[in-house]
């Protein structure tokens, strides 16, 4: 009904003369943009603006610096697909990714299980778990940074008390070891989030439905599988997506504890594009890498809504 | 299936794993640099206070913090106001061309930070806000936008649409029935927005990093880390920073917690 009346009268018109009801829909509706606009002019200008620039960046060989930017076609597109070192930070994202996901996934939800029946000092166990989740990520890097140190390390003096000394390191500075470092690191400070949102997942699942299960003599194991899981999907997909997108622009713990070496073993997609843009000023191409961390993250997040939305129907 | 006394063994170690670092740090804070070396994890035998007060001049952290505070002053309310209003008339109208507006919103919440930065530095520079507080705070404002507004859309849809229209019928305007009567019933989601987006603010790395290079613009997250660079072998100097950094949010953390919990996980459902 509000619709058709839309249609018929001119916004704003009769604004003071006409019942309340009546003169709502045309007003609503240019209120309604005016409302928008502020919020969608920055938007538009600082974050729209940059994404189709960064486009077209990347058709350049801009240096930051000439007035005048150099159209080279497909030229960055044609150094990358050759550039090793592209990917070799590709290759550091999928195994940060897929790593990274798994791990903080299955500590959050064994956790996350533990405290199921909400124990005597659940508070405490939620508040000291999160906690790392609120801390700035340049504190996360530091604290590591101190466990990792050859010098004066927690892991190489733990590693010493138990006889295993000879398993000492520079954690960081080796570069066998230095991405799996950083990651152990990462996924400590990630793993609050997901622990929190599958607390309160199983917090609805439904405990007749257990029970019964129990009663029909299934095993822990097979309750856990074939009962809990299926009704935690949605909250599985959601920090999988939450930890995918986050594995995806990994940058700081990396920047703050490695920048990208030892011999770039820690080098990521978002360091590269940092280290090409800002540091080697090479702008257009740091544009081309950035538009491939654009095009993943926006597959990725794609990909998985399509996977839920078909999971819900 | 698993024991009482395993359930709550497996539970303690991993609270010592998420505390022990920070326990660590924080003692070492008050030792001396040759404690720290001789013995690392003892507590301090004689607690040297005056690291702190080093740290808060000497390293310059009371600038740092000042400047934190500072763009949490603008950067949340900022955040706030655009995605309330944003928000709510995406959230309680059917726009022509919504879906439009909605699909627009959700690109900037799928792609991250780094896909944009490289023009975006030099927007900001073209504008002239390099080097300024406004160039560190506008980028985070419009950074802020994606996320909140679907936040508070997802709270103010929930709210009846009868309650606007009978405030519409008693004679109020637009801008009434927003700020007086939808606005205060939407404070849960006001609450969360305004607790994650100061979280995002406090713990930003990147954006200070590109545009507050500027020694005066530092925020503790990057001003420790040239801090560092100064510093590197005086640990008890930088162990003091840490503290310094950690405590304020740990403390608004412990107070606020239950919002944070919410905020987060509700911030992830929507």
């Amino acid at each position: 009904m509000a619709t058709t009346m839309t249609r018929a009268r001119p916004p704003l018109a009769g604004r003071s003369a006409a019942p309340a009801a009546r003169r709502r829909p045309g007003d609503r509706r240019v209120s309604g943009y005016l409302f928008v606009l502020p919020a969608l002019a920055v938007y538009a200008v600082f974050i729209l603006y940059p994404l189709v620039q960064s486009v077209y960046l990347s058709l350049t060989d801009w240096d930051g610096a000439r007035p005048h930017k150099r159209f080279i076609g497909l030229g960055n597109f044609d150094r990358l697909v050759h550039d090793s070192l592209f990917w070799r930070a590709l290759g550091h994202n999928l195994i940060w990714v897929v790593l990274g996901t798994a791990a903080a996934m299955a500590v959050s939800l064994l956790l996350a299980m533990l405290v199921w029946s909400r124990p005597r000092g659940f508070t405490l166990f939620r508040t000291v778990y999160f906690m790392p989740q609120i801390l700035p990520a340049i504190i996360v890097g530091i604290v590591w940074s101190w466990i990792y140190s050859p010098a004066f390390g927690i892991l190489d003096r733990g590693l010493s008390a138990v006889g295993l000394g000879s398993w000492s390191h520079g954690w960081l500075g080796d570069p066998d070891f230095a991405l799996y470092a950083v990651l152990v690191a990462s996924v400590w400070a990630t793993v609050g989030l997901a622990f929190v949102i599958f607390t309160a997942a199983l917090h609805n699942v439904d405990q007749d439905l257990l029970d019964a299960a129990r009663v029909d003599g299934a095993g822990a194991w097979q309750r856990f599988r074939h009962v809990v899981v299926p009704q935690l999907s949605s909250a599985v997909t959601l920090v999988t997506v939450l930890l995918l997108v986050h594995g995806f622009q990994a940058f700081d713990h990396v920047w703050i504890m490695t920048k990208g070496g030892p011999d770039n073993s820690t080098q990521l997609l978002a360091t590269y594009t940092y280290q090409k843009a800002f540091m080697e000023n090479e702008v257009g191409y740091g544009a081309a890498i950035s538009l491939v961390l654009t095009v993943l993250s926006l597959v990725v997040s794609l990909a998985v809504v399509r996977l839920r939305e078909r999971g819900e129907r | 299936m698993i024991t009482r006394t395993a359930r709550y063994v497996i539970l303690s170690m991993f609270l010592v794993l998420f505390l022990l670092p920070f326990v660590w740090i924080w003692s070492s804070a008050l030792k001396s640099n040759s404690e720290i070396n001789a013995d690392p994890f003892g507590l301090p035998t004689s607690p040297q206070w005056g690291n702190l007060a080093d740290a808060w001049t000497t390293g310059r952290f009371g600038k740092y913090l000042g400047n934190t505070v500072l763009y949490c002053a603008f950067v949340v309310p900022g955040v706030t106001v655009l995605s309330c209003l944003a928000g709510y008339a995406l959230g309680t109208r059917r726009l022509p061309g919504e879906k439009y507006l909605l699909g627009v919103f959700l690109l900037g919440i799928m792609i991250p930070f780094q896909s944009i930065m490289v023009p975006q530095y030099y927007l900001v520079r073209d504008l002239n806000l390099l080097g300024s507080y406004w160039g560190v705070i506008v980028p985070s404002i419009a950074l802020g936008l994606a996320f909140g507004t679907f936040l508070m859309r997802s709270f103010f849809r929930e709210l009846p649409d009868e309650i606007g229209n009978a405030a519409r019928l008693d004679g109020a305007g637009e801008w009434r029935v927003f700020s007086r009567i939808m606005l205060p019933l939407a404070r849960p989601g006001l609450i969360t927005m305004v607790v994650l987006q100061f979280m995002f603010t406090w713990n930003m790395f990147l954006i200070p990093l590109l545009y507050g290079q500027d020694e005066n613009l530092r925020p503790v997250s990057t001003g420790i880390m040239f801090f560092i660079g100064e510093y590197s072998v005086d640990r008890s100097m930088i162990a003091a920073g840490v503290t310094l950094a950690s405590v304020p949010i740990i403390v608004v953390y412990l107070v606020l917690q239950r919002h944070f919990i919410q905020g987060m996980t509700s911030g992830a459902l929507k």
